[in-house]
């Protein structure tokens, strides 16, 4: 008796003390095994449940709830504070005019600071049988920006307005994974192919449709033996326990992925409209909602010692013409007068066919990662979208490509990463409403490096400092697609980013 | 004068008092109070001449609410109070004892012309959710699935969810019904219809017992701890018991009242000791 008011008096104690956040009923499995091994009976069970449970829902964690169906939820987001400069040249080889106010002369800066802030707060949770949802609410309402500027509203309510501190929805989304290796996902979603920032910003949440595939192969190559392996890979693509090596075999593993998208890029509020279609600069404007589908399969191969390559070539494809990018595009031009050449279309998609392959190698010099990446696109139809721009001559200006190269990583306390690229886009190449915002200003007709140091100032803080340089790639042409600074042809850019961001 | 008025409010008062001392509040579940917790109190007021009983069996969420609101001496449950119960009498300066009284073995029921031979576990959680809605899919001689249920303040109801549904929700057209004898009685009089009952409730007419996983609900099935569908069946006081309630608790979990809960179809506490 003796022997059982102090197991109970234990066990009541310890899960008191060590389960507080989590429920009471998770002491379930080990007050039946008590109770089977006959060392207290139902009745004591019982009540040490019950005191579990009153203690349990005294706590912080214990007043949450959360409805049945859903077996695991997270919350995660991120703030960051920022100071940017930016800063862009407009053309001329002579010396600079003395332009009149507003107007752009030759070699004439226009320069922009601000100080920034952001913040992102997400729930994703898993539902019973498979099925998966989430939702990210986000500062701004640009589409490749989730910044907000200090004080850029003062004009509306005064100092300190809230006009532009705004919250949106970032991401909603739901999904399925019942199918071994296959997730399906619907709604405004996280990226679901593999991108880098020369094609996609990495603020954009598609929205649509998307199917991923990825299945891993393990293969002993000799050079070791190592203890049987219970299995392949894990179905949601978290790593299994590692298998007990007897010596360092020669092991590669293999994954191979494919990931399709089905995207809605622009919604026209009515397909039949009463009497006759719109007409406007003398055309019948279209009235179907316009698509970006994409195909990407792809392949990593890693070997022994963290060294690894990945390669993710994709196929994008625009049908439809939407209301709002069925112009088409022009991307400024070089011999009009800055106001006119900005006044051009600048996000048509007509004649969009894109061969894309980012790419990727890594390896570690010690425990240092370093990684080469970089990517490639073609426009296969760029003769069409010069043509039409009014530059047939220009149909070769249909390339794009990266490379940099990595060294560190930003994942603990104390490491830091250090990146450099170059970037060069040319006007016909790439969709210029996805590239990225910050280097070259979501311009294409581009070249030109970009650097980023960071380093974790804890295992949820880190500091980065960007700095980025470019000039006009083909200077004939305009510099196509719609930026902060207002310059077309954007002769010469540059910007300065200071961050600081919290992530949770 | 004044003082008799006063000695006649005191006697009054002590009389109530007096008579309140003889008469048990037993609030609750109907697994219990339909059938067990009835018979139970004819046989303790054999014994203690003067004792009454005041037996509402609306659903464990009523016997528990009733020790948090002090208006039962006792209240009966088919299931656990939840936490929002707990903190809740916590609040209200009480403190929820369960008290194991039976176990009991939840089993499905159809109609007895119903053509099934028994039905898996995947079967029943599919049924209940709505998955599955024709008979013809659970190899039924066809027809649409008329799912009978437990009302949401049984404790029968979130047993059921828990027990056999993955926690899931019911089908939308499930109907719920007031007790255990109830659904019973509405499986008998439908060819499509399906329920669960407490082994108590197993007896009735016009229903025949589904075998899940070619196992048949037992008291025996209950005891051997092989049961999907088993759970225990609890008495909650304010604290320890005293008085009259405590008299009655150690009663029903004595040899006398655990003989009458085994004639009346549950499984004995002693029983699932041995």
């Amino acid at each position: 008796m003796l022997l059982r008011n102090a197991v109970i008096g234990t066990l009541t104690i310890t899960l008191l003390c060590s389960a507080m956040s989590s429920r009471a009923q998770d002491a379930g499995a080990l007050l039946d095994l008590l109770v089977r091994k006959q060392i207290i009976s139902d009745q004591e069970a019982e009540e040490v449940r019950a005191e579990l449970t009153r203690e349990a829902a005294t706590t912080s964690a214990g007043k949450w709830k959360m409805s049945a169906p859903i077996t695991e939820l997270e919350i995660y987001g991120d703030a960051r504070m920022r100071y940017e400069y930016r800063a862009g040249r407009t053309a001329g080889d002579t010396p600079t005019a003395a332009p009149g106010a507003g107007v752009a002369g030759v070699r004439d800066w226009q320069e922009r600071e601000r100080q920034r802030y952001r913040f992102r707060l997400g729930l994703r949770g898993v539902l019973l049988d498979d099925w998966f949802f989430g939702f990210r609410l986000e500062t701004s309402t640009s589409p490749r920006s989730t910044n907000v500027t200090f004080a850029d509203d003062s004009q509306v309510n005064g100092p300190y307005s809230k006009d532009s501190d705004r919250i949106s929805v970032g991401q909603v989304y739901l999904g399925y994974r019942g199918f071994k290796d296959l997730t399906l996902t619907a709604g405004r979603m996280p990226q679901p192919l593999i991108t880098t920032p020369m094609t996609w910003d990495n603020d954009i949440n598609p929205e649509g449709l998307a199917q991923q595939w990825k299945h891993s192969f393990n293969f002993s190559l000799g050079g070791g033996a190592a203890e049987p392996s219970s299995g392949g890979y894990s179905k949601d693509g978290k790593s299994v326990a590692a298998t007990p090596v007897l010596s360092e075999p020669f092991n590669l593993k293999l994954d191979l992925f494919a990931n399709f998208a089905q995207l809605i890029y622009d919604d026209v509020a009515i397909e039949n409209p009463l009497g006759g279609r719109p007409i406007a600069n003398g055309r019948t404007v279209p009235q179907n909602d316009a698509f970006l589908l994409a195909w990407q399969v792809g392949a990593r191969l890693t070997f022994p010692h963290n060294i690894y390559i990945q390669i993710a070539p994709t196929l994008y494809n625009y049908t439809g013409n939407g209301d709002s990018f069925n112009n088409h595009f022009i991307g400024g031009d070089e011999t009009l007068t800055n106001s006119a050449s900005l006044a051009t279309n600048q996000t048509g998609i007509n004649s969009l066919l894109i061969y894309n392959m980012p790419w990727e190698i890594g390896w570690k010099v010690g425990e240092l990662p370093m990684r080469i990446f970089g990517d490639f696109a073609v426009n296969l139809e760029a003769d069409d979208r010069a043509a039409a721009a009014g530059f047939p001559e220009k149909g070769d200006e249909r390339y794009a490509y990266e490379v940099g190269l990595a060294i560190g990583q930003l994942k603990a306390k104390r490491e830091w990463e250090l990146r450099v690229f170059w970037q060069h886009t040319e006007q016909y190449s790439l969709d210029p409403n996805l590239v990225d915002s910050d280097l070259f200003d979501s311009r294409i007709n581009m070249e030109g490096i970009g650097v980023k140091l960071g380093y974790m100032l804890s295992d949820a803080v880190f500091a980065e400092l960007t700095y980025g340089y470019g000039w006009r790639a083909d200077s004939s042409l305009g510099t196509g697609g719609i930026g902060d600074i207002g310059i077309n042809p954007l002769d010469h850019y540059q910007i300065f980013q200071a961050d600081l961001n919290v992530k949770f | 004068m004044k003082i008799k008025h006063i000695l006649v409010i005191i006697s009054i008062a002590f009389g109530l008092t007096e008579a309140r001392a003889d008469r048990l509040v037993i609030k609750g579940s109907d697994t219990l109070g339909a059938k067990l917790v009835p018979q139970l109190a004819e046989q303790f007021k054999a014994q203690h001449p003067g004792t009454t009983f005041d037996i509402a069996a609306e659903g464990s969420t009523t016997g528990i609410a009733a020790i948090i609101d002090g208006t039962a001496d006792i209240g009966m449950s088919s299931r656990r109070a939840k936490s929002s119960e707990m903190s809740a009498a916590s609040s209200k300066g009480k403190h929820m004892k369960p008290i194991i009284v039976a176990y009991d073995g939840l089993g499905v029921i159809v109609n007895a012309s119903n053509p099934i031979k028994g039905l898996t576990k995947k079967q029943v959680e599919q049924i209940f959710t709505g998955e599955v809605n024709d008979w013809s899919a659970v190899g039924g001689s066809g027809g649409k699935i008329s799912i009978y249920t437990r009302n949401t303040s049984s404790g029968t109801y979130s047993d059921w969810k828990e027990l056999a549904m993955k926690k899931r929700d019911y089908a939308g057209g499930a109907q719920k019904m007031a007790g255990h004898e109830q659904i019973a009685a509405e499986v008998g009089k439908n060819r499509n219809g399906i329920g669960y009952v407490g082994l108590a409730y197993m007896k009735a007419g016009g229903i025949k017992i589904v075998p899940i996983e070619g196992q048949m609900p037992s008291q025996q099935a209950v005891i051997a701890k092989t049961w999907p569908y088993a759970r225990p069946t609890f008495y909650y006081t304010n604290g320890e018991p005293a008085g009259l309630a405590k008299q009655f608790v150690d009663f029903t979990t004595g040899p006398e009242g655990q003989k009458i809960v085994n004639r009346v179809g549950f499984v004995p506490i002693r029983a699932m000791k041995e």
